[in-house]
Protein backbone atom coordinates (compact mmCIF):
# COMPACT_ATOMS: atom_id res chain seq x y z
CA UNK A 1 0.00 0.00 0.00
CA UNK A 2 3.07 2.11 0.88
CA UNK A 3 3.81 2.00 -2.99
CA UNK A 4 3.34 5.53 -3.67
CA UNK A 5 1.76 6.68 -0.87
CA UNK A 6 3.44 10.14 -2.06
CA UNK A 7 0.95 10.36 -4.70
CA UNK A 8 -1.97 8.79 -2.87
CA UNK A 9 -1.52 11.78 -0.06
CA UNK A 10 -1.54 14.13 -3.23
CA UNK A 11 -4.80 13.39 -4.31
CA UNK A 12 -6.36 12.79 -1.69
CA UNK A 13 -5.73 17.18 -0.96
CA UNK A 14 -7.74 17.57 -4.25
CA UNK A 15 -11.09 18.58 -4.01
CA UNK A 16 -13.84 16.30 -5.51
CA UNK A 17 -14.23 18.25 -8.70
CA UNK A 18 -10.36 17.05 -10.03
CA UNK A 19 -11.90 13.87 -9.29
CA UNK A 20 -14.13 13.99 -11.84
CA UNK A 21 -12.13 15.35 -14.51
CA UNK A 22 -9.79 12.77 -13.64
CA UNK A 23 -11.48 9.85 -13.85
CA UNK A 24 -12.96 10.59 -17.39
CA UNK A 25 -9.78 9.35 -18.79
CA UNK A 26 -9.46 5.70 -18.77
CA UNK A 27 -5.89 5.64 -18.83
CA UNK A 28 -6.20 7.50 -15.34
CA UNK A 29 -8.31 5.34 -13.66
CA UNK A 30 -6.44 2.07 -14.99
CA UNK A 31 -3.70 2.98 -12.85
CA UNK A 32 -5.28 3.98 -10.21
CA UNK A 33 -6.32 0.69 -10.13
CA UNK A 34 -2.87 -0.74 -10.82
CA UNK A 35 -0.86 1.53 -8.89
CA UNK A 36 -2.54 3.21 -5.67
CA UNK A 37 -5.07 0.66 -4.29
CA UNK A 38 -4.32 -2.09 -1.64
CA UNK A 39 -5.35 -5.31 -2.78
CA UNK A 40 -8.58 -5.65 -1.08
CA UNK A 41 -9.41 -2.50 -2.44
CA UNK A 42 -9.03 -3.78 -6.32
CA UNK A 43 -11.20 -6.72 -5.02
CA UNK A 44 -13.49 -4.66 -3.99
CA UNK A 45 -13.66 -2.35 -7.50
CA UNK A 46 -13.67 -5.36 -10.10
CA UNK A 47 -16.41 -7.12 -7.84
CA UNK A 48 -18.39 -4.17 -8.27
CA UNK A 49 -17.30 -2.89 -11.66
CA UNK A 50 -20.91 -4.05 -13.26
CA UNK A 51 -23.56 -3.74 -10.30
CA UNK A 52 -26.53 -1.76 -11.94
CA UNK A 53 -27.79 -1.23 -8.37
CA UNK A 54 -25.95 0.20 -5.28
CA UNK A 55 -24.67 -2.45 -2.88
CA UNK A 56 -25.68 -2.74 0.86
CA UNK A 57 -22.91 -2.32 3.06
CA UNK A 58 -24.15 -5.14 5.16
CA UNK A 59 -23.22 -7.32 1.92
CA UNK A 60 -19.98 -5.97 1.53
CA UNK A 61 -18.75 -6.45 5.14
CA UNK A 62 -19.94 -10.33 4.32
CA UNK A 63 -17.51 -10.45 1.70
CA UNK A 64 -14.88 -9.24 4.16
CA UNK A 65 -13.80 -11.84 7.11
CA UNK A 66 -14.21 -10.92 10.39
CA UNK A 67 -10.03 -10.68 11.55
CA UNK A 68 -9.19 -8.70 8.67
CA UNK A 69 -11.15 -5.37 9.53
CA UNK A 70 -7.64 -3.25 9.64
CA UNK A 71 -7.53 -3.84 6.45
CA UNK A 72 -11.19 -3.52 5.48
CA UNK A 73 -11.22 -0.04 7.43
CA UNK A 74 -8.22 0.60 4.92
CA UNK A 75 -9.50 -0.11 1.64
CA UNK A 76 -12.71 1.58 2.64
CA UNK A 77 -10.93 4.63 3.49
CA UNK A 78 -8.69 4.87 0.32
CA UNK A 79 -11.56 3.92 -1.35
CA UNK A 80 -14.03 7.06 -0.25
CA UNK A 81 -11.12 9.30 -0.17
CA UNK A 82 -10.71 8.63 -3.69
CA UNK A 83 -14.00 9.38 -4.34
CA UNK A 84 -14.17 6.08 -6.21
CA UNK A 85 -16.83 4.82 -3.97
CA UNK A 86 -19.83 6.67 -2.25
CA UNK A 87 -22.20 6.56 -0.03
CA UNK A 88 -25.90 6.58 -1.49
CA UNK A 89 -27.50 9.22 0.49
CA UNK A 90 -31.12 7.86 0.16
CA UNK A 91 -32.09 6.30 2.08
CA UNK A 92 -29.84 6.49 4.53
CA UNK A 93 -30.32 3.26 5.66
CA UNK A 94 -29.33 0.61 5.23
CA UNK A 95 -26.13 2.30 4.18
CA UNK A 96 -25.15 1.13 0.53
CA UNK A 97 -22.01 2.12 -1.60
CA UNK A 98 -22.04 2.76 -5.14
CA UNK A 99 -18.73 2.98 -6.81
CA UNK A 100 -18.21 6.60 -9.08
CA UNK A 101 -19.99 6.46 -12.22
CA UNK A 102 -17.03 8.33 -14.50
CA UNK A 103 -14.50 6.07 -12.42
CA UNK A 104 -16.45 2.69 -13.59
CA UNK A 105 -17.14 3.45 -16.78
CA UNK A 106 -13.67 4.57 -17.52
CA UNK A 107 -12.41 1.34 -16.24
CA UNK A 108 -14.52 -0.93 -18.24
CA UNK A 109 -13.59 1.21 -21.22
CA UNK A 110 -9.90 0.41 -20.40
CA UNK A 111 -10.56 -3.29 -19.78
CA UNK A 112 -12.62 -4.15 -22.48
CA UNK A 113 -11.54 -1.72 -25.43
CA UNK A 114 -13.50 1.05 -27.12
CA UNK A 115 -13.90 4.69 -26.34
CA UNK A 116 -11.42 6.79 -28.42
CA UNK A 117 -8.29 5.99 -28.41
CA UNK A 118 -6.02 9.08 -27.96
CA UNK A 119 -6.29 8.99 -24.54
CA UNK A 120 -3.70 6.17 -24.72
CA UNK A 121 -1.45 7.73 -26.44
CA UNK A 122 -1.14 8.17 -30.68
CA UNK A 123 1.80 6.31 -32.21
CA UNK A 124 3.76 8.28 -34.71
CA UNK A 125 3.22 7.88 -38.37
CA UNK A 126 6.04 5.01 -39.31
CA UNK A 127 7.36 7.17 -42.50
CA UNK A 128 7.54 10.25 -40.14
CA UNK A 129 11.22 11.59 -41.32
CA UNK A 130 14.12 11.57 -38.71
CA UNK A 131 15.80 8.80 -37.10
CA UNK A 132 14.44 6.86 -34.91
CA UNK A 133 15.69 6.30 -31.31
CA UNK A 134 16.70 2.51 -30.00
CA UNK A 135 15.65 1.51 -26.44
CA UNK A 136 19.18 1.94 -25.63
CA UNK A 137 19.95 5.09 -26.03
CA UNK A 138 16.57 6.24 -24.44
CA UNK A 139 17.78 4.19 -21.26
CA UNK A 140 21.04 6.12 -21.25
CA UNK A 141 19.42 9.37 -21.56
CA UNK A 142 16.48 8.78 -18.31
CA UNK A 143 19.66 7.23 -16.79
CA UNK A 144 22.53 10.01 -17.33
CA UNK A 145 19.39 13.00 -16.70
CA UNK A 146 18.26 11.30 -13.66
CA UNK A 147 21.66 10.39 -11.94
CA UNK A 148 22.50 14.36 -12.98
CA UNK A 149 19.69 15.12 -10.68
CA UNK A 150 20.12 13.02 -8.06
CA UNK A 151 23.94 14.23 -8.41
CA UNK A 152 23.33 17.49 -8.37
CA UNK A 153 20.96 16.95 -4.94
CA UNK A 154 24.06 15.45 -3.00
CA UNK A 155 25.91 18.60 -3.85
CA UNK A 156 28.91 17.84 -5.12
CA UNK A 157 29.19 20.37 -7.59
CA UNK A 158 32.08 18.58 -9.53
CA UNK A 159 32.42 20.58 -13.04
CA UNK A 160 33.68 17.19 -15.02
CA UNK A 161 30.04 14.96 -14.38
CA UNK A 162 27.83 18.13 -15.02
CA UNK A 163 29.70 18.57 -17.83
CA UNK A 164 27.72 15.00 -18.55
CA UNK A 165 24.21 15.46 -17.56
CA UNK A 166 23.17 18.94 -17.76
CA UNK A 167 20.12 19.67 -15.84
CA UNK A 168 18.30 22.94 -16.28
CA UNK A 169 18.13 25.66 -13.76
CA UNK A 170 14.63 25.09 -13.76
CA UNK A 171 14.87 21.38 -12.09
CA UNK A 172 17.29 23.07 -9.82
CA UNK A 173 14.74 25.14 -8.32
CA UNK A 174 12.13 22.55 -8.48
CA UNK A 175 14.59 20.74 -6.45
CA UNK A 176 15.01 23.70 -3.97
CA UNK A 177 10.97 24.37 -3.88
CA UNK A 178 10.84 20.70 -2.97
CA UNK A 179 13.10 21.15 -0.10
CA UNK A 180 15.08 18.64 -1.48
CA UNK A 181 18.45 20.96 -1.09
CA UNK A 182 18.81 24.41 0.49
CA UNK A 183 21.10 27.12 -1.20
CA UNK A 184 23.53 28.09 0.89
CA UNK A 185 26.38 30.27 -0.36
CA UNK A 186 25.51 29.35 -3.84
CA UNK A 187 25.89 25.76 -3.32
CA UNK A 188 23.27 23.51 -3.14
CA UNK A 189 23.14 21.73 0.11
CA UNK A 190 20.93 18.71 0.74
CA UNK A 191 17.93 17.77 3.40
CA UNK A 192 16.39 15.39 5.43
CA UNK A 193 13.36 15.45 2.88
CA UNK A 194 16.38 15.03 -0.17
CA UNK A 195 18.20 11.76 1.87
CA UNK A 196 14.96 10.54 2.36
CA UNK A 197 14.26 11.35 -1.52
CA UNK A 198 18.45 9.24 -2.08
CA UNK A 199 17.18 6.37 -0.14
CA UNK A 200 13.77 5.62 -2.54
CA UNK A 201 13.43 3.24 -4.69
CA UNK A 202 14.06 4.80 -8.63
CA UNK A 203 10.50 4.80 -9.10
CA UNK A 204 9.13 6.69 -5.93
CA UNK A 205 11.98 9.04 -6.89
CA UNK A 206 10.04 9.98 -9.96
CA UNK A 207 7.27 10.04 -8.30
CA UNK A 208 8.28 12.16 -5.45
CA UNK A 209 9.82 14.65 -7.76
CA UNK A 210 6.83 14.43 -9.83
CA UNK A 211 4.68 15.49 -7.07
CA UNK A 212 6.37 18.72 -6.34
CA UNK A 213 6.17 19.86 -10.15
CA UNK A 214 2.96 19.32 -9.76
CA UNK A 215 2.05 21.11 -6.77
CA UNK A 216 4.24 23.81 -7.64
CA UNK A 217 2.57 24.16 -11.19
CA UNK A 218 0.31 26.45 -10.55
CA UNK A 219 2.77 29.02 -8.89
CA UNK A 220 5.54 28.78 -11.76
CA UNK A 221 3.90 27.74 -15.19
CA UNK A 222 6.11 25.31 -17.21
CA UNK A 223 9.30 26.44 -15.34
CA UNK A 224 11.53 26.08 -18.87
CA UNK A 225 8.72 28.16 -21.16
CA UNK A 226 8.56 30.62 -18.47
CA UNK A 227 12.24 31.77 -18.55
CA UNK A 228 12.35 31.39 -22.37
CA UNK A 229 9.36 33.93 -22.09
CA UNK A 230 11.37 36.25 -20.21
CA UNK A 231 14.11 35.90 -23.28
CA UNK A 232 11.61 36.66 -25.62
CA UNK A 233 8.72 38.38 -24.56
CA UNK A 234 6.79 38.26 -27.60
CA UNK A 235 4.78 35.00 -26.16
CA UNK A 236 1.40 35.14 -24.77
CA UNK A 237 1.57 34.52 -21.17
CA UNK A 238 -2.37 33.44 -20.79
CA UNK A 239 -1.21 30.12 -22.44
CA UNK A 240 1.14 29.01 -19.65
CA UNK A 241 -1.44 28.27 -17.21
CA UNK A 242 -1.17 24.65 -16.18
CA UNK A 243 -3.70 22.54 -15.53
CA UNK A 244 -3.48 19.94 -12.79
CA UNK A 245 -6.10 17.52 -13.79
CA UNK A 246 -4.20 17.72 -17.51
CA UNK A 247 -0.70 17.49 -16.51
CA UNK A 248 -1.96 14.09 -13.90
CA UNK A 249 -4.09 12.79 -16.39
CA UNK A 250 -0.87 12.83 -19.22
CA UNK A 251 1.45 11.30 -16.62
CA UNK A 252 -0.68 8.60 -15.64
CA UNK A 253 -0.98 7.90 -20.06
CA UNK A 254 2.53 7.70 -20.06
CA UNK A 255 2.55 4.74 -17.39
CA UNK A 256 0.16 3.29 -20.24
CA UNK A 257 2.84 3.67 -23.23
CA UNK A 258 4.96 1.10 -24.70
CA UNK A 259 9.40 1.54 -24.73
CA UNK A 260 10.66 2.22 -27.90
CA UNK A 261 7.59 3.68 -29.73
CA UNK A 262 7.87 7.11 -30.44
CA UNK A 263 4.63 9.12 -29.87
CA UNK A 264 2.95 11.76 -31.84
CA UNK A 265 2.23 15.19 -29.74
CA UNK A 266 -0.77 16.49 -31.90
CA UNK A 267 -3.18 14.48 -29.55
CA UNK A 268 -1.36 16.07 -26.62
CA UNK A 269 -3.34 19.85 -25.36
CA UNK A 270 -1.25 23.17 -24.71
CA UNK A 271 -0.04 21.90 -20.93
CA UNK A 272 0.90 18.58 -21.84
CA UNK A 273 2.73 19.68 -24.72
CA UNK A 274 4.74 22.11 -22.30
CA UNK A 275 5.79 19.53 -19.65
CA UNK A 276 7.13 17.40 -22.54
CA UNK A 277 9.57 20.22 -21.85
CA UNK A 278 9.96 19.32 -18.17
CA UNK A 279 9.64 15.99 -18.11
CA UNK A 280 12.21 15.97 -21.14
CA UNK A 281 14.75 17.84 -18.61
CA UNK A 282 14.07 14.70 -15.81
CA UNK A 283 14.72 12.11 -18.54
CA UNK A 284 10.96 11.01 -18.22
CA UNK A 285 10.81 11.24 -21.52
CA UNK A 286 12.83 11.92 -24.86
CA UNK A 287 11.78 14.82 -26.94
CA UNK A 288 14.03 14.73 -30.21
CA UNK A 289 15.63 18.47 -30.94
CA UNK A 290 15.59 17.43 -34.53
CA UNK A 291 11.51 16.09 -34.12
CA UNK A 292 9.60 18.59 -32.35
CA UNK A 293 6.28 16.83 -33.54
CA UNK A 294 7.10 13.21 -31.91
CA UNK A 295 8.26 12.33 -27.89
CA UNK A 296 9.89 9.01 -26.68
CA UNK A 297 8.76 7.52 -23.00
CA UNK A 298 11.79 6.53 -20.94
CA UNK A 299 11.87 3.71 -18.87
CA UNK A 300 11.78 6.09 -16.11
CA UNK A 301 7.92 6.95 -17.85
CA UNK A 302 6.72 3.49 -18.79
CA UNK A 303 7.15 2.12 -15.72
CA UNK A 304 5.13 5.16 -13.54
CA UNK A 305 2.32 2.94 -13.13
CA UNK A 306 3.16 -0.21 -12.58
CA UNK A 307 4.87 -1.66 -9.22
CA UNK A 308 7.99 -1.21 -7.68
CA UNK A 309 9.00 -5.16 -8.27
CA UNK A 310 8.71 -4.84 -11.66
CA UNK A 311 11.48 -2.26 -12.11
CA UNK A 312 13.85 -4.01 -10.00
CA UNK A 313 13.39 -7.85 -10.83
CA UNK A 314 14.02 -6.51 -14.51
CA UNK A 315 17.33 -7.33 -15.71
CA UNK A 316 17.23 -5.10 -18.85
CA UNK A 317 16.84 -2.25 -16.79
CA UNK A 318 20.07 0.09 -16.88
CA UNK A 319 18.48 2.35 -14.12
CA UNK A 320 19.13 -0.03 -11.52
CA UNK A 321 21.72 2.30 -10.63
CA UNK A 322 20.37 2.75 -7.03
CA UNK A 323 18.11 -0.33 -6.46
CA UNK A 324 20.71 -3.48 -8.58
CA UNK A 325 23.00 -5.01 -6.17
CA UNK A 326 24.86 -3.93 -3.36
CA UNK A 327 28.21 -3.31 -2.96
CA UNK A 328 28.49 -1.91 0.29
CA UNK A 329 30.84 -4.09 3.40
CA UNK A 330 30.81 -2.88 6.69
CA UNK A 331 33.18 -4.28 9.00
CA UNK A 332 32.53 -4.28 12.94
CA UNK A 333 35.56 -1.59 13.41
CA UNK A 334 33.35 0.88 11.77
CA UNK A 335 35.38 0.56 8.42
CA UNK A 336 33.56 0.80 5.08
CA UNK A 337 34.38 -0.51 1.72
CA UNK A 338 32.35 -0.18 -1.09
CA UNK A 339 32.77 -1.80 -4.64
CA UNK A 340 31.82 1.24 -7.10
CA UNK A 341 32.59 3.68 -9.15
CA UNK A 342 29.49 5.97 -9.43
CA UNK A 343 30.00 9.35 -8.67
CA UNK A 344 26.77 9.44 -7.59
CA UNK A 345 27.27 6.92 -5.00
CA UNK A 346 30.62 7.93 -3.95
CA UNK A 347 29.43 11.56 -3.30
CA UNK A 348 26.16 9.53 -1.34
CA UNK A 349 28.74 7.98 0.95
CA UNK A 350 30.51 10.91 1.40
CA UNK A 351 27.44 12.68 3.26
CA UNK A 352 27.79 10.39 6.37
CA UNK A 353 31.13 8.17 5.98
CA UNK A 354 34.63 9.37 6.31
CA UNK A 355 36.12 8.53 3.11
CA UNK A 356 40.00 7.93 2.75
CA UNK A 357 40.85 6.18 -0.05
CA UNK A 358 39.70 5.55 -3.65
CA UNK A 359 40.88 3.00 -6.05
CA UNK A 360 39.34 2.67 -9.86
CA UNK A 361 36.86 0.30 -8.24
CA UNK A 362 36.48 0.95 -4.84
CA UNK A 363 36.50 3.33 -2.06
CA UNK A 364 37.40 2.87 1.54
CA UNK A 365 36.72 4.81 4.73
CA UNK A 366 35.40 4.99 8.25
CA UNK A 367 31.91 5.56 10.15
CA UNK A 368 33.17 8.05 12.77
CA UNK A 369 31.35 9.60 15.54
CA UNK A 370 32.44 13.27 13.63
CA UNK A 371 30.77 11.87 10.10
CA UNK A 372 27.59 10.55 12.02
CA UNK A 373 26.69 13.14 13.48
CA UNK A 374 27.58 15.66 10.78
CA UNK A 375 25.04 13.89 8.64
CA UNK A 376 22.76 14.20 11.78
CA UNK A 377 23.54 17.90 11.73
CA UNK A 378 21.84 18.15 8.13
CA UNK A 379 18.59 16.16 9.30
CA UNK A 380 19.88 13.04 7.77
CA UNK A 381 18.78 10.62 10.59
CA UNK A 382 20.52 7.64 11.75
CA UNK A 383 17.65 5.49 10.61
CA UNK A 384 18.27 6.60 7.05
CA UNK A 385 21.73 5.94 7.57
CA UNK A 386 21.26 2.43 8.30
CA UNK A 387 18.55 1.77 6.01
CA UNK A 388 21.04 2.84 3.15
CA UNK A 389 23.25 0.46 4.56
CA UNK A 390 21.39 -1.84 4.69
CA UNK A 391 19.85 -1.89 1.20
CA UNK A 392 23.18 -1.52 -0.30
CA UNK A 393 25.08 -3.78 1.06
CA UNK A 394 27.17 -6.11 -0.60
CA UNK A 395 25.85 -9.67 -1.64
CA UNK A 396 28.46 -11.16 1.21
CA UNK A 397 27.08 -8.82 3.56
CA UNK A 398 23.43 -10.35 2.72
CA UNK A 399 24.51 -13.65 3.89
CA UNK A 400 24.84 -12.59 7.37
CA UNK A 401 21.85 -12.46 9.95
CA UNK A 402 21.89 -9.47 10.74
CA UNK A 403 23.19 -7.90 7.88
CA UNK A 404 24.75 -5.24 9.24
CA UNK A 405 26.94 -5.65 12.23
CA UNK A 406 24.74 -4.82 15.52
CA UNK A 407 27.28 -2.85 17.39
CA UNK A 408 28.03 -0.19 14.29
CA UNK A 409 24.13 0.13 14.19
CA UNK A 410 23.42 0.43 17.71
CA UNK A 411 26.83 3.01 17.57
CA UNK A 412 25.38 5.17 15.18
CA UNK A 413 22.38 5.55 16.51
CA UNK A 414 23.82 6.12 19.89
CA UNK A 415 25.80 9.05 18.39
CA UNK A 416 22.72 10.32 17.07
CA UNK A 417 21.32 10.35 20.40
CA UNK A 418 24.06 12.18 21.84
CA UNK A 419 23.53 15.22 19.60
CA UNK A 420 19.66 14.95 19.99
CA UNK A 421 18.13 13.74 22.73
CA UNK A 422 14.41 13.53 22.11
CA UNK A 423 12.12 12.83 19.23
CA UNK A 424 9.81 14.99 18.41
CA UNK A 425 6.74 14.25 16.38
CA UNK A 426 4.48 16.80 14.94
CA UNK A 427 0.40 16.01 14.81
CA UNK A 428 -2.57 16.44 17.32
CA UNK A 429 -3.52 15.47 20.76
CA UNK A 430 -6.90 14.36 21.11
CA UNK A 431 -7.91 14.57 24.91
CA UNK A 432 -11.61 15.15 26.82
CA UNK A 433 -13.77 12.05 25.43
CA UNK A 434 -17.04 11.76 26.38
CA UNK A 435 -16.70 8.20 27.95
CA UNK A 436 -14.30 5.69 27.83
CA UNK A 437 -15.84 3.71 25.17
CA UNK A 438 -15.37 6.74 22.75
CA UNK A 439 -11.99 6.53 24.09
CA UNK A 440 -11.15 3.36 23.84
CA UNK A 441 -12.48 2.86 20.37
CA UNK A 442 -11.46 5.92 18.48
CA UNK A 443 -7.64 4.99 20.28
CA UNK A 444 -8.53 1.29 18.33
CA UNK A 445 -9.23 2.64 15.10
CA UNK A 446 -6.18 5.52 15.31
CA UNK A 447 -3.67 2.63 16.34
CA UNK A 448 -5.56 0.35 13.10
CA UNK A 449 -5.10 3.44 11.01
CA UNK A 450 -1.36 3.25 11.80
CA UNK A 451 -1.74 7.40 12.88
CA UNK A 452 -1.21 6.83 16.70
CA UNK A 453 2.01 7.25 18.23
CA UNK A 454 1.26 7.72 22.03
CA UNK A 455 -1.43 6.97 24.03
CA UNK A 456 -2.78 7.55 27.80
CA UNK A 457 -5.22 5.11 28.93
CA UNK A 458 -5.47 6.42 32.56
CA UNK A 459 -5.82 10.34 31.52
CA UNK A 460 -7.92 9.14 28.18
CA UNK A 461 -5.36 10.64 25.63
CA UNK A 462 -3.76 9.70 22.70
CA UNK A 463 -1.45 11.74 19.52
CA UNK A 464 -1.82 11.21 16.58
CA UNK A 465 0.47 12.17 13.66
CA UNK A 466 -2.86 12.66 11.07
CA UNK A 467 -6.28 13.63 11.85
CA UNK A 468 -8.47 13.76 8.73
CA UNK A 469 -9.28 9.88 8.68
CA UNK A 470 -10.36 10.44 12.80
CA UNK A 471 -12.39 13.68 12.32
CA UNK A 472 -14.42 12.02 9.66
CA UNK A 473 -14.72 8.82 12.16
CA UNK A 474 -15.77 10.62 15.18
CA UNK A 475 -18.25 12.62 13.18
CA UNK A 476 -19.88 9.20 11.37
CA UNK A 477 -19.73 8.36 15.24
CA UNK A 478 -22.17 11.43 16.12
CA UNK A 479 -24.69 10.72 13.50
CA UNK A 480 -24.93 7.19 14.66
CA UNK A 481 -25.13 7.74 17.80
CA UNK A 482 -28.82 8.08 18.05
CA UNK A 483 -29.47 4.27 16.78
CA UNK A 484 -27.68 2.99 20.00
CA UNK B 1 -16.46 16.79 23.14
CA UNK B 2 -13.73 15.47 21.96
CA UNK B 3 -10.87 18.17 21.96
CA UNK B 4 -7.57 17.78 18.77
CA UNK B 5 -4.80 20.32 20.19
CA UNK B 6 -2.15 20.46 17.24
CA UNK B 7 1.51 20.44 18.61
CA UNK B 8 4.76 18.39 18.47
CA UNK B 9 5.01 15.13 20.67
CA UNK B 10 8.53 15.10 22.34
CA UNK B 11 9.98 11.94 23.44
CA UNK B 12 12.28 11.74 25.70
CA UNK B 13 13.73 10.38 28.91
CA UNK B 14 13.01 12.08 32.32
CA UNK B 15 16.20 14.06 32.85
CA UNK B 16 16.17 15.86 29.43
CA UNK B 17 12.39 16.64 30.45
CA UNK B 18 13.56 17.87 33.42
CA UNK B 19 15.65 20.25 30.95
CA UNK B 20 12.81 21.21 29.09
CA UNK B 21 11.16 22.17 31.59
CA UNK B 22 14.02 24.19 33.13
CA UNK B 23 14.04 26.26 29.16
CA UNK B 24 10.34 26.75 29.07
CA UNK B 25 10.09 28.06 32.87
CA UNK B 26 12.86 30.27 31.90
CA UNK B 27 11.34 31.73 28.65
CA UNK B 28 8.08 32.53 29.94
CA UNK B 29 6.38 28.88 29.61
CA UNK B 30 6.29 29.75 25.54
CA UNK B 31 7.36 26.19 24.79
CA UNK B 32 4.87 23.70 26.72
CA UNK B 33 1.36 23.04 26.01
CA UNK B 34 1.07 20.45 27.97
CA UNK B 35 3.27 17.89 29.75
CA UNK B 36 1.73 14.82 29.30
CA UNK B 37 3.66 12.05 31.53
CA UNK B 38 7.37 11.36 33.06
CA UNK B 39 8.29 11.17 29.28
CA UNK B 40 5.81 12.85 26.93
CA UNK B 41 5.42 16.77 26.29
CA UNK B 42 3.37 18.82 23.60
CA UNK B 43 5.64 21.13 22.29
CA UNK B 44 3.84 24.36 20.38
CA UNK B 45 4.36 23.72 16.69
CA UNK B 46 6.51 27.15 16.09
CA UNK B 47 8.99 26.50 18.74
CA UNK B 48 10.51 23.21 17.81
CA UNK B 49 13.81 24.43 16.42
CA UNK B 50 14.52 26.80 19.09
CA UNK B 51 14.26 24.49 21.61
CA UNK B 52 16.28 21.75 20.02
CA UNK B 53 18.63 24.66 19.59
CA UNK B 54 18.66 25.63 23.95
CA UNK B 55 18.37 22.13 24.70
CA UNK B 56 21.72 21.48 22.53
CA UNK B 57 23.42 24.15 24.20
CA UNK B 58 22.83 23.19 27.68
CA UNK B 59 23.58 19.73 26.33
CA UNK B 60 27.14 20.31 25.27
CA UNK B 61 27.86 22.60 27.89
CA UNK B 62 27.40 19.69 30.52
CA UNK B 63 29.09 16.67 28.13
CA UNK B 64 32.03 18.14 27.67
CA UNK B 65 32.96 18.43 31.47
CA UNK B 66 32.36 14.72 30.87
CA UNK B 67 35.14 14.50 27.79
CA UNK B 68 37.70 15.92 29.30
CA UNK B 69 38.42 13.95 32.25
CA UNK B 70 37.84 10.48 30.00
CA UNK B 71 40.55 11.39 27.49
CA UNK B 72 43.05 12.64 30.17
CA UNK B 73 42.58 8.78 31.56
CA UNK B 74 42.78 7.30 28.59
CA UNK B 75 46.43 8.68 28.20
CA UNK B 76 47.41 7.84 32.09
CA UNK B 77 46.42 4.15 31.01
CA UNK B 78 49.21 3.99 28.17
CA UNK B 79 51.93 5.72 30.09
Amino acid sequence: MSLSSAVLDYLQAQPGVTFKRLYLQPPTVLAVLRRMLPHLAKNIIMAMLFMPEPFLEEDLLTWIRAEARPQRDEAMTVLEQLHILTLVPEPPTPRAYRLNTAFASSLRQALMGGGSTNSFGVPADKDAPGPKRTVEELDKWARKQWEAILYYMVGSAEREYSREGNISSGTRKLLEMGEFIIMRGGRADITKGGFTFLLQEANAQVWTLLIVYLENSESVSSIHTKSKVIENQSKDIEQLQMDPVEMLSFLFMLGSLELGQDYNTESLTKTQFHMLEDLHDFGIVYHPPDARGRFYPTRLATTLTSSDASLLSNPNSSLSMNSGKGSIILETNHRIYTYTSSPLQIAVLALFANLNSCYPNLVSGKLTKKSIQRAVEKGITADQIIDYLRTHAHPQMLKNQPVLPPTVVDQIRLWQIEGDRMEATPGFLLKQFVNANEYRETAQYAENLGVLVWRNDREHMFFVTRIEQLQQYLAKRKTQAPRR
Amino acid sequence: MVKAVKGILVQCDESIKAIIEKIDKENGNTFILEALDDENLLISSGKINELKARLKSVLTDTVKEHEEPESNSDNNEMR
